[in-house]
């Protein structure tokens, strides 16, 4: 990894928004990217999971669920 | 070559998920749909006709929702797969891309993957209806010059410009336009290598799908043993990066598309707070969300029990009805037995079923339509990933209240194989409608009819329970196999969320309509073939056994000095033991007697297992045909008219006396039923979907073992 810090959909509170930056893992990068989560693009997390581990966001006005490896796997802007 | 017989013109609609694919399916074919079968294929698609306007037929066929042509659930890899081979038997003259105009930035990516692959293409921009509520305006001529495709701005719901649309398919089909603006993305220097060897060695003329074949060597089904060892090599010798050429090249599509549609579309501002998110601040709420969950489950059973009360004395009445009348005018003999006793027991046996399939199809649908699904996968996900499953899996399980052979085929959107064939092997535990009648039948026999609660009575608390029992199994088994197989794989839960509708009627009533009719003409074919097998079977008997039977039978009814119809009681009786279902009952009654059954419920488990619903009618044949001995010795003259539970409950085994239906017996009967696999249309299923024998054949023996072991347990605790 590079000097650069990141942070992810998992250490945003509620409500709090950040610019995605890329993708760490490519087999997930293939899957959001084509869903529209892209870099550049802003993130906010919008709620957790009743039963924990799943991440309600909001990517560009389109509604995502997605699980913590799915959403730690997005680099945001610190 | 040349002498191809000729083939209906094909037209594929495809889309993202959430697109409108299937509305506007709908709108284009109305009730001229079904799910078929082309032959040789081991899928279904929706597919339907339309008519040209020179009378020529074309087939219309619904594929399922994709973002990309790099797929990450069997849904997608099926398009991918249909895409990559233009052999394939549902490969389209002509696709019909179904895009969200409201939401067109994110929609385009497979469009730009299908024009380079050098489709055919017509942009359907969908959802013009909410476009002008939302004040979106569209230029649609722009869009169509600058990727080069007919585009038509359409609404599935309003149905407007659909005739539009049609008129341009059929431009489309007559001339096929050669395209000016392709490719979309250009190949880098190591994609254009690995394309243009294999456009060399395999014989593909297009430089895209070369480079689908190479990415997908793997696993695409159509290709040989030797065109596989040639793509890999490919793919190793030039180095070729799969997974990294795919993201790179679906950004560089957004870099493509992005400006086009930010020059032709002009939207207001978003609104921070819209209807959606204050539903989901509710309904996905960390406390509320799961409470409401399970009050709306409990509202969908209550529903079908309180809905399909009365339909279901109605359609019991009709068939006694048209019993009586072909009992009446026609002559008594072997035909008109087999006209009522099989042909009508066994139709009857479906239609019962038709209103509670009915209203939870209708229930499940309309919370489909609305948008709740994909909530409760999203709430559902971690508890579900705890037994082998993943969130897509409750869809799977509640369909599978209504019945097993749809729920199954809904678990394709599960990308991890080993997430969905857990969620195919456990789903038929859920207690489908078929299992109603006879747990309605074994509940009123066995759990008297007293209030344990003031609102409650004991028989529903059982029915509850049996429910309950059907649950637990599945997710026990879940967690079972889930440490059984060992497989790992990157799983998926990324899920569009998309925003709340009201429900389009017509939607609903052409799914409702179809998945009932697939029922009835599926399962139900399997009942009618097993209940006619079964009169064949009672009513015939090895050699001369049943004569003889009969004539040993009046020679006793007569040293008892029996009135008439106690004597064809009792006559009946005998002939049936004597025939071929009585030896086959008999002959696995050592293997039940454990279990608390006697060889007449044997033979109802023997046919139960080509469909459960047999198992009443199955009783009901048998009981008519031989009254027992314990009612001659009543010498009621009711009896002859006693009720099927009635005559069950009078029941005695012939070696101890003892009642057959006692509680004990009734409830290990039913957690036979609960559990064991009973449905020959659901493993026909679970093959076509597994691709081979042994999942079945495990599942079958897994769940009857269990069912077995657990009919006993219930029966020693009990007696
Ligand atoms: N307002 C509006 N809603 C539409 C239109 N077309 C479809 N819908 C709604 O959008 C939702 C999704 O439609 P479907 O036809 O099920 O979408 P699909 O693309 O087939 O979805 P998948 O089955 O997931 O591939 C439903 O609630 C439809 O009623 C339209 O033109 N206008």
């Amino acid at each position: 990894m590079m000097q650069r810090r990141y942070r992810s959909i998992l250490d945003l509170k509620i409500k709090e928004s950040a610019k995605a930056l890329a993708i760490s893992d490519s087999e997930l990068a293939c899957k959001l990217t084509a869903m529209g989560v892209l870099p550049g693009t802003m993130v906010e997390l919008v709620r957790h999971s009743p039963f924990g581990s799943a991440y309600y966001v909001k990517v560009d006005g389109i509604r995502f669920a997605l699980r913590a490896e799915e959403a730690a796997s997005i680099l945001l802007e610190v | 070559m040349s002498e191809k017989p000729v083939k209906p013109l094909k037209i594929a609609l495809i889309g993202n998920p959430n697109s409108g694919k299937s509305t506007v399916f709908n709108q284009l074919t109305g009730l001229r749909q079904k799910t078929g079968n082309f032959p040789g294929v081991t899928v279904d698609l929706k597919e339907g006709n339309i008519r040209l306007s020179n009378g020529e037929e074309a087939v219309i066929i619904d594929f399922p929702g994709t973002y990309s042509v790099y797929p990450t659930s069997s849904d997608e890899k099926l398009v991918a797969a249909v895409l990559a081979n233009p052999a394939d038997a549902f490969f389209p003259d002509v696709i019909v891309y179904v895009a969200d105009v409201t939401n067109l930035e994110k929609h385009l990516l497979l469009l730009t993957q299908l024009l380079d692959l050098g489709m055919p293409v017509i942009l359907a921009l969908n959802m013009s209806d909410t476009a002008d509520t939302m004040g979106i305006k569209v230029n649609v001529s722009k869009i169509s010059d600058e990727f080069d495709v007919p585009v038509v701005l359409v609404s599935g719901r309003t149905g407007s410009n659909i005739n539009k649309l049609t008129a341009e398919i059929e431009k489309l089909l007559k001339n096929p336009v050669t395209w000016k603006k392709r490719p979309i993305y250009r190949l880098n220097e190591t994609e254009k290598q690995v394309a243009e060897t294999v456009c060399l060695n395999l014989d593909v003329d297009n430089n895209y799908r070369a480079l689908q074949l190479a990415h997908h060597h793997k696993w695409l089904p159509f290709l040989k043993d030797n065109e596989r060892a040639v793509l890999a090599t490919i793919v190793q010798t030039k180095d070729f990066q799969l997974l990294r050429s795919q993201v790179d090249e679906t950004l560089d599509r957004y870099d493509r598309f992005t400006p086009i549609v930010q020059d032709t579309i002009q939207k207001p501002p978003l609104f921070p707070n819209t209807p959606t998110d204050r539903i989901d601040a509710i309904l996905t709420n960390k406390w509320l969300g799961p409470i409401i969950f399970f009050a709306v489950m409990m509202l969908l059973f209550q529903a079908i029990f309180d809905w399909s009360e009365y339909p279901m004395t109605w359609i019991e009445d009709l068939f006694s009805g048209l019993n009586d009348v072909i009992l009446t005018t026609f002559p008594t003999n072997w035909f008109t037995e087999l006209l009522t006793d099989g042909v009508l027991a066994g139709l009857a046996g479906i239609m019962v079923f038709v209103p509670q399939i009915a209203i939870l199809f209708l229930l499940v649908t309309i919370l489909e339509e609305v948008g709740y699904m994909a909530r409760v996968v999203f709430m559902f996900d971690k508890f579900m990933r705890r037994f082998g499953m993943n969130g897509r899996s409750v869809v799977a399980l509640i369909g599978g209240s209504a019945c097993a052979v749809p729920a199954i085929m809904s678990s394709r959107t599960i990308g991890n194989w080993k997430e969905r064939l857990i969620t195919i092997l456990v789903t038929p535990f859920i207690s489908c409608s078929a299992r109603i009648p006879v747990y309605l039948v074994l509940i009123g026999l066995a759990v008297p009819k007293v209030k344990v609660f003031w609102f409650l009575s004991a028989q529903t608390l059982v029915f509850g329970a049996m429910y309950l029992l059907g649950v637990v199994a599945a997710l026990a088994s879940g967690w079972v196999m889930k440490r059984w197989f060992r497989k790992k794989e990157t799983s998926f839960l990324a899920i569009e969320l998309p925003v709340y509708r009201m429900p389009y009627w017509k939607n609903v009533w052409l799914t409702l309509w179809e998945k009932v009719s697939a029922f009835v003409l599926g399962a139900g074919k399997i009942i009618l073939i097993v209940s006619i097998a079964l009169w064949a079977l009672s009513r015939f008997g090895p050699g001369t056994a049943i004569e003889t039977a009969r004539v040993e039978a009046s020679i006793k009814a007569d040293s008892l000095h029996l009135d008439s119809v106690h004597t064809k009681d009792y006559i009946s009786q005998r002939e049936l033991e004597a025939s071929w279902a009585g030896q086959m009952g008999k002959f696995i009654e050592p293997a039940i007697r454990p279990l608390g059954y006697d060889w007449k419920i044997g033979i109802a488990l023997l046919t139960s297992f080509a469909a459960r619903e047999v198992f009443t009618g199955t009783l009901a044949v048998l009981y008519n045909m031989g009254s027992s001995e314990s009612e001659i010795n009543d010498r009621s003259d009711n009896a002859a008219k006693a009720t099927l539970r009635d005559k069950l409950r009078r029941e005695k085994f012939r070696d101890t006396g003892g009642p057959v239906y006692s509680l004990a017996t009734a409830l290990s009967l039913l957690v036979f039923y609960a559990l064991a696999m009973q449905c020959m249309s659901t493993l026909a299923v679970v093959r076509r979907e597994t691709g081979s024998w042994k999942w079945p054949t495990i599942q079958f023996f897994f769940m009857s073992g269990l069912a077995y072991l657990c009919a006993w347990v219930v029966y020693v605790l009990f007696s």
